[in-house]
């Protein structure tokens, strides 16, 4: 089969690979029907999560047609049409059965490797690394899905997919970064990062209350869909005016935002002045693998006694956290890679009701051959690029 | 020197047991259970009788990460049904495919099912 392999920093390549096979009894074999580049598939492109391997298959978000499954899945036939959450999770474990499918404690086979790195290891993960298990990606044109009785859920409807491919990451990931935000009346909620998470975010904000969303970038090209499309009720261009806590504490007369969402993570590019320029070093010196400008504004913006909800991608250290903030502010903060499982059927029931169309955010769609063009356009953000679909 | 190893199992301590007097993973040591705490299930503990030496870890069979190996692969079994296998590491964990992983893509070979 064809797949879009990572062959070195800033490099990707679609090449010819064997057919993936049912290695367990809880495995199932899909056939992709489309697959997207995801914003942290970008920090992997970029060399910033360690333990990549040159040849490993990319891609976490993707869906398909089953085409065979292994003795243990009784739930999935084959021709049923799959969407496949990005964390793998054995549906047996302490975590699992708490809901808390992205630390599954089972599906990740370098549980040694991550607990080196990490204190404890974390759900395996498709295409994302040998810290989140060595698993082969889906942008290919077959994926390799284990414990297919618990993560997929079956598409009954003839709803096109682009409407639900977004079902296994980034709409349950913005949605829980705007569920812990715990929202209530009156909420004023800003929205660090507008890309296709952020998007998700603030629509998933609106849904759950917000009164006011407020949505930060540097490109308008964003903050225009995070306002048209998103439902955000104000912007801050940080490329226009980099301050952007002082902004934050202006649209909130003096008080700072009920609760911040970083969607952002460890490659956050806006700051000027000595620190900023500090990160940069740092990073590419390998000295320091996540620059913190969006969350450490996010903190220092965040109202006292408000949430600090961290969905962006950190993958090891940052400097210069700033505790004092945190601690005399009396900050929360809640993060997570999202237990997307959880949130599968409860969105795929908005997405039927029509409360929102996921495909919003699509800006480009693309043969899965031209996945290199497409991580690059994505990384520079041409030709006004948020999300790109790949078809196999 | 000794070595000490952890793990928790989400079923209740008599299953635990059973399961383990019947799969009796090779462990040169103490190993006991306790009941952990709330709805946790069964805490295993072991305590090697020897930590190993230098040449253990040149050959990279240090006793307490082959122990540690061994306990995850138990917690695993047990909990699923199957030990997880991936691309990278299609052993399952396994402390001597921790730094030598395949790249993440399919297999040449048909499955050991």
């Amino acid at each position: 089969m064809r797949a879009n392999v990572w062959s070195g920093r800033n490099t990707v390549q679609v090449e010819n690979v064997p057919d993936p096979k049912i290695l367990n009894d809880r495995d199932a074999i899909v056939r992709i029907t489309s697959t997207a580049i995801c914003g942290s598939d970008l920090h992997l492109y970029d060399g910033y999560i360690p333990t990549m391997k040159k040849g490993d298959i990319l891609g976490h978000e993707f869906m398909g047609e089953v085409v065979e499954t292994g003795r243990g899945v009784e739930n999935l036939q084959v021709g049923d049409r799959v969407v496949v959450p990005f964390p793998i999770a054995c549906g047996n474990c302490w975590a699992c059965k708490h809901e808390l499918y992205s630390v599954c404690e089972n599906s990740n086979p370098n549980w040694g490797l991550a607990e080196k790195a990490f204190g404890h290891g974390t759900a395996g993960i498709f295409g994302y690394s040998h810290l989140t298990g060595g698993y082969a990606g889906g942008q290919a044109e077959y994926a390799r899905v284990p414990f297919a009785d618990v993560g997929p859920i079956k598409i009954e409807d003839d709803l096109p997919d682009e409407q639900v491919l977004f079902l296994s990451d980034i709409f349950p990931t913005g949605y829980m970064g705007a569920e812990m935000c715990d929202i209530k009346g009156g909420d004023v909620i800003a929205v660090f990062g507008a890309g296709p998470v952020g998007q998700f975010a603030i629509a998933s904000a609106v849904m759950l209350g917000a009164e006011q969303v407020i949505a930060i970038d540097q490109y308008d090209y964003r903050l225009q869909m995070a306002v048209n499309k998103a439902g955000a009720t104000a912007t801050i261009n940080f490329g226009e005016d980099a301050d952007i806590v002082e902004q934050l504490k202006l649209l909130t007369g003096g008080r700072g935002p009920d609760a911040v969402i970083d969607a952002v993570g460890m490659e956050a590019w806006h700051g000027h002045g000595a620190i900023a320029a500090v990160d940069r070093v740092k990073q590419a010196a390998r000295i320091e693998s996540d620059r913190g400008l969006a969350l450490r504004d996010a903190i220092l913006a965040c109202r006292p006694g408000g949430i600090v909800s961290v969905i962006g991608v950190y993958g090891g250290l940052m400097d210069k956290f700033p505790t004092g903030a945190f601690m005399n502010k009396a900050l929360t903060m809640r993060t997570g890679q999202c237990h997307v499982q959880k949130y599968l059927r409860p969105l795929y029931e908005h997405v039927k009701n029509g409360d929102i169309d996921p495909s919003f955010v699509i800006t480009h769609r693309l043969p899965l051959g031209e996945a290199p063009n497409g991580y690059e356009t994505f990384k520079h953000k041409q030709d006004e690029c948020v999300k790109v679909v790949l078809k196999p | 020197m000794s070595a000490k190893a952890a793990i928790t199992i989400n079923l209740p301590r008599e299953d635990v047991e059973r399961r383990w007097t019947s799969s009796a993973p090779q462990i040169d040591g103490d190993v006991t259970f306790k009941d952990a705490p709330g709805d946790r299930g069964t805490e295993i503990h072991v305590a090697l009788d020897s930590g190993g030496g230098p040449i253990d870890k040149l050959k990279g069979t240090v006793p307490l990460a082959t122990a540690k190996d061994q306990l995850r692969r138990f917690k695993q079994q047990v909990e699923t049904g199957e030990i997880p296998r991936s691309e990278g590491a299609p052993e399952g964990e396994s402390v001597g495919r921790k730094f030598k992983q395949r790249p993440a893509q399919p297999l040449e070979e048909a499955g050991a099912r």
